[in-house]
């Protein structure tokens, strides 16, 4: 493929894509219209085929990352044997994979790497800048993993591997964005939190995000021109609509849902 | 632009980021290669009643800042044009800023103008768990790549995780020690001081000192905050 029809690829799959629209970071609230196409992890399983097909690997796989310290393992979300579950993937949500999870965390930057069994495989990544080498996620093959975040501070990883994957550097952004949109749009489909978030009030969350900056119920009254009576009153529905069982956790689960910044 | 053939001098530089001036030598490079005049890097701080910008590395002037101010900057870079790694970026366009949503006044948009901010584009920037921006802008529409940004973008987030130290002011540096962090922990699980005191084995008095060493070290005022400020920079 060369670059040009790449980059067209990329820019009218942006400019169409379910997977691309246009979304500030606080976009994540506006679930809104779920467009057809986003429904589905097998859409996101074929969206990520075709980033694989885009630089010739043979297996994929997309992993969430644990979001605090207690939890280091990667979480297998889908991969290239979908529906099924491929040896990779369990290998990688060992302890193979605690590393990464670690480096998702504090970078940004991909890693790659090349095993014994797979020599000369590694020729695709060595010269690429900003990519640097790991362990090997999967045993004799060579791959590269790139992290990526979604709005409500997800982290993941995506994971391409292969014995012919081809990477040039001007790809790597453009593979690595693609990552990206494809992940955040696995976070909004991912079911559970979705719908929790869209039954909690304007109001409600206003108080909770004044309880997150350090508001006692009475400033918040003072602030919001209510009586103390209705700021706890919000503040004790939004927990129950969280599933909280305290304000506290209340203005945590709001957070890590990126339902207050 | 042409493919690979010679790396870009954002490229060259890619594996040395070390000190606050590389970041500088390294915006302004990125700032040439997408077609912007300005760049501005910025990590959101989270104030009492509004958001703040915390301003990392800027080639604006003196004045623009002064006078549209750090907390319209932060509205800037949050605000609902700012694109996510991925998304194809969409500009704001000083000449028609006064229609998004009122984030800007008429008056604001005019200085923006003025001062050589004719269209600007807000880039999220993921660093690890670090979240920041960089606008990029130019006196006149237009001018500004697409798809170099896309590109820069990432570029971007590349440099920056290598530099981490130099964005953790912005997001608070971890000073909670093991048990404190642990403590604060449970209690965003909801876990009360006593159900703490019987995970970690200790006494509830010994928990909740833990957890007011925890407040004051982030000067917070409250429980509620102290687990915002860590939730925030990503400790917990």
């Amino acid at each position: 493929m060369t670059d040009t029809s790449a980059l067209r690829a990329e820019t009218g799959e942006a400019a169409e894509g379910p997977f691309s629209q246009h979304q500030g970071p606080f976009g994540a609230f506006a679930i809104g219209s779920p467009s057809p196409q986003v429904g589905t992890i097998a859409d996101a399983v074929r969206r990520c085929r075709w980033i694989a097909v885009d630089i010739n690997a043979s297996g994929f796989a997309m992993f969430f990352a644990g979001p605090t310290a207690e939890r280091d393992r990667l979480v297998a979300c889908f991969d290239s044997d979908y529906p099924g579950v491929s040896a990779a993937t369990k290998f990688m949500s060992g302890t193979g994979g605690e590393e990464m999870v670690r480096h998702t965390r504090l970078s940004t930057e991909p890693r790659w790497w090349c095993d014994d069994g797979a020599a000369g495989s590694g020729a695709a990544f060595r010269d690429l800048a900003w990519v640097r080498e790991t362990t090997p996620l999967v045993p004799a093959t060579a791959g590269i993993a790139f992290p990526v975040h979604a709005e409500r501070g997800q982290c993941g990883l995506a994971v391409f591997f292969g014995l012919q994957i081809a990477l040039r550097q001007d790809q790597l952004y453009e593979i690595h964005a693609r990552c990206f949109a494809l992940f955040s749009a696995v976070a909004r489909v991912r079911p559970g939190d979705a719908g929790l978030s869209r039954a909690v009030s304007k109001r409600e969350l206003e108080c909770l995000r004044l309880t997150a900056n350090g508001y006692t119920s009475e400033a918040i009254a003072r602030l919001l021109k209510l009586s103390v009576h209705t700021a706890n009153q919000y503040l004790t529905q939004c927990a129950q609509k969280l599933n909280a069982v305290s304000r506290t956790q209340a203005v945590a689960k709001a957070l890590r849902l990126g339902l207050i910044e | 632009m042409t493919a690979s053939a010679a790396p870009l001098p954002s490229e060259t530089a890619a594996t040395r980021l070390a000190s606050r001036g590389d970041v500088t030598g390294f915006l302004m490079e990125l700032a040439a290669e997408v077609g912007a005049e300005s760049y501005m890097l910025v990590a959101i701080v989270h104030d009492q009643a509004r958001d703040d910008a915390r301003i990392v590395a800027s080639n604006w002037i003196f004045d623009a800042v002064e006078l549209i101010g750090r907390r319209l900057v932060a509205a800037l870079a949050q605000g609902s044009f700012a694109t996510a790694p991925g998304i194809r970026p969409q500009p704001l366009l000083a000449a028609h800023a006064a229609d998004m949503d009122g984030l800007l006044t008429g008056e604001e948009t005019k200085l923006l103008d003025v001062l050589g901010h004719g269209e600007l584009y807000s880039l999220r920037l993921n660093v690890g768990r670090q979240r920041l921006f960089v606008l990029f802008s130019s006196p006149e529409p237009g001018r500004i790549e697409r798809e170099a940004l896309t590109r820069g973008q990432m570029k971007c987030c590349y440099a920056l995780s290598q530099v981490p130290e130099l964005l953790a002011a912005s997001a608070a540096q971890d000073p909670l020690s093991d048990r404190e962090r642990e403590c604060l922990f449970w209690v965003s699980e909801g876990k009360t001081s006593d159900e703490v005191a019987l995970i970690l084995g200790v006494s509830a008095n010994t928990v909740n000192s833990y957890i007011t060493h925890a407040i004051q070290k982030f000067s917070a005022s409250n429980r509620a905050m102290a687990i915002a400020t860590a939730i925030r920079s990503g400790i917990i």
